[in-house]
């Protein structure tokens, strides 16, 4: 642990003498006008499109409509698209409450070609919604193995409630398939 | 040259840093769905981990019972991978005492417990339980 020590601490003596602090200062000033300044020129504003919400694909590029079944990250759903019953593929439709309880996959992005890690949340109410019903199951397993399986009634656990629609929402993202 | 060497050191122990949120993604794919984001499960039905998954390596049989428990033993992760995301939720979900004098998990250990899963998991949980609770109790 001691030669890590003394060999980081070499390093950084050798790094404060071979490095001139007011010149890291120019260096410095220089980088953050640099990034400022560097949206005002045109190539950069020919380029710029709208930033993605945290863990989410770019919003802006199209990728799809999210009222179709085909829409990437519906990849492993069987359900009513909460899109097509008065909600987004985000958020539930009004009057029905998301489940927290949910089975969770990874869709591939064909825009970006990364694996995002998608939550199957059910929303829950009075009733079912009946429309856009899709069911493509990619990842999807038999229910001996709950965790992986689309076929459960996630609005389960709270008595009453009935299974309304499906969002896809995206919580991350992986290195590989799952 | 040598203060390259040394920014570059610095640079790969970033990159080590990276690297490290392969168990969450994987506790993601394999436990968040009832477990939650946050470890808060649902009362009655899915054990809430904040603060309390820790506890059970303080007792005899608590260790092996975090491998046992349905959910890990047949999860669809080696047992690199099933030691690695014990060994993160451990340090995410407390207590911190326990993150702090966490032994990692060994693959060969988990192989081993994970050939056999609890068929009454419920009973072995209220036995450990209540080895958790005659542990705590005199400090009280």
């Amino acid at each position: 642990m001691s030669r890590l020590d003394a060999w980081f601490a070499r390093g950084a003596r050798q790094l404060a003498r071979g490095t001139s602090r007011r010149g890291f200062l120019a260096w410095l000033g220089a980088l953050v006008a640099g990034v400022a300044a560097a949206p005002l020129l045109p190539v950069a504003r020919a380029g710029a499109v709208r930033e993605p919400a945290p863990g989410e694909p770019d919003p802006g590029t199209p990728v799809g409509d999210p009222d179709d079944c085909a829409y990437w990250r519906y990849c492993a759903i069987d359900g009513f698209l909460a899109s097509c019953c008065g909600g987004t593929h985000r958020s539930c439709p009004p009057g029905t409450e998301m489940s927290p309880l949910t089975w969770i996959g990874t869709c591939q992005n064909p825009v970006d070609g990364k694996h995002y890690v998608v939550s199957y949340n059910d929303c829950c109410g009075k009733n079912s919604c009946g429309r856009c019903f899709c069911q493509r199951n990619e990842g999807d397993k038999p229910v001996y193995i709950p965790n992986k399986s689309n076929d459960i009634d996630w609005c389960m656990g709270k008595a009453g409630v009935i299974y309304n629609s499906t969002v896809a929402v995206v919580i991350g993202v992986s290195t590989e398939k799952g | 040259m040598s203060r390259f060497s040394t920014l570059a050191a610095f640079a790969c122990l970033f990159a080590a840093t990276a690297r490290a949120e392969d168990p969450r993604v994987d506790y993601m794919l394999q436990c968040q769905g009832c477990h939650l984001a946050d470890g808060s499960g649902a009362p009655g039905a899915v054990p809430d981990l904040r603060g309390s998954l820790g506890r059970f390596l303080a007792v005899p049989g608590g260790r092996e019972y975090l491998v046992r428990v349905p959910g890990a033993a047949q999860s669809a992760l080696t047992d690199q991978r099933l030691a690695a995301v014990l060994d993160w939720m451990i340090r995410e979900f407390g207590p911190e005492e326990a993150a702090a004098d966490l032994e990692p998990y060994r693959a060969e250990e988990v192989a081993g417990w994970r050939a056999k899963p609890y068929a009454e998991v419920q009973t072995v949980r209220r036995e450990l339980l209540s080895r958790i609770d005659a542990r705590s109790a005199p400090s009280r």
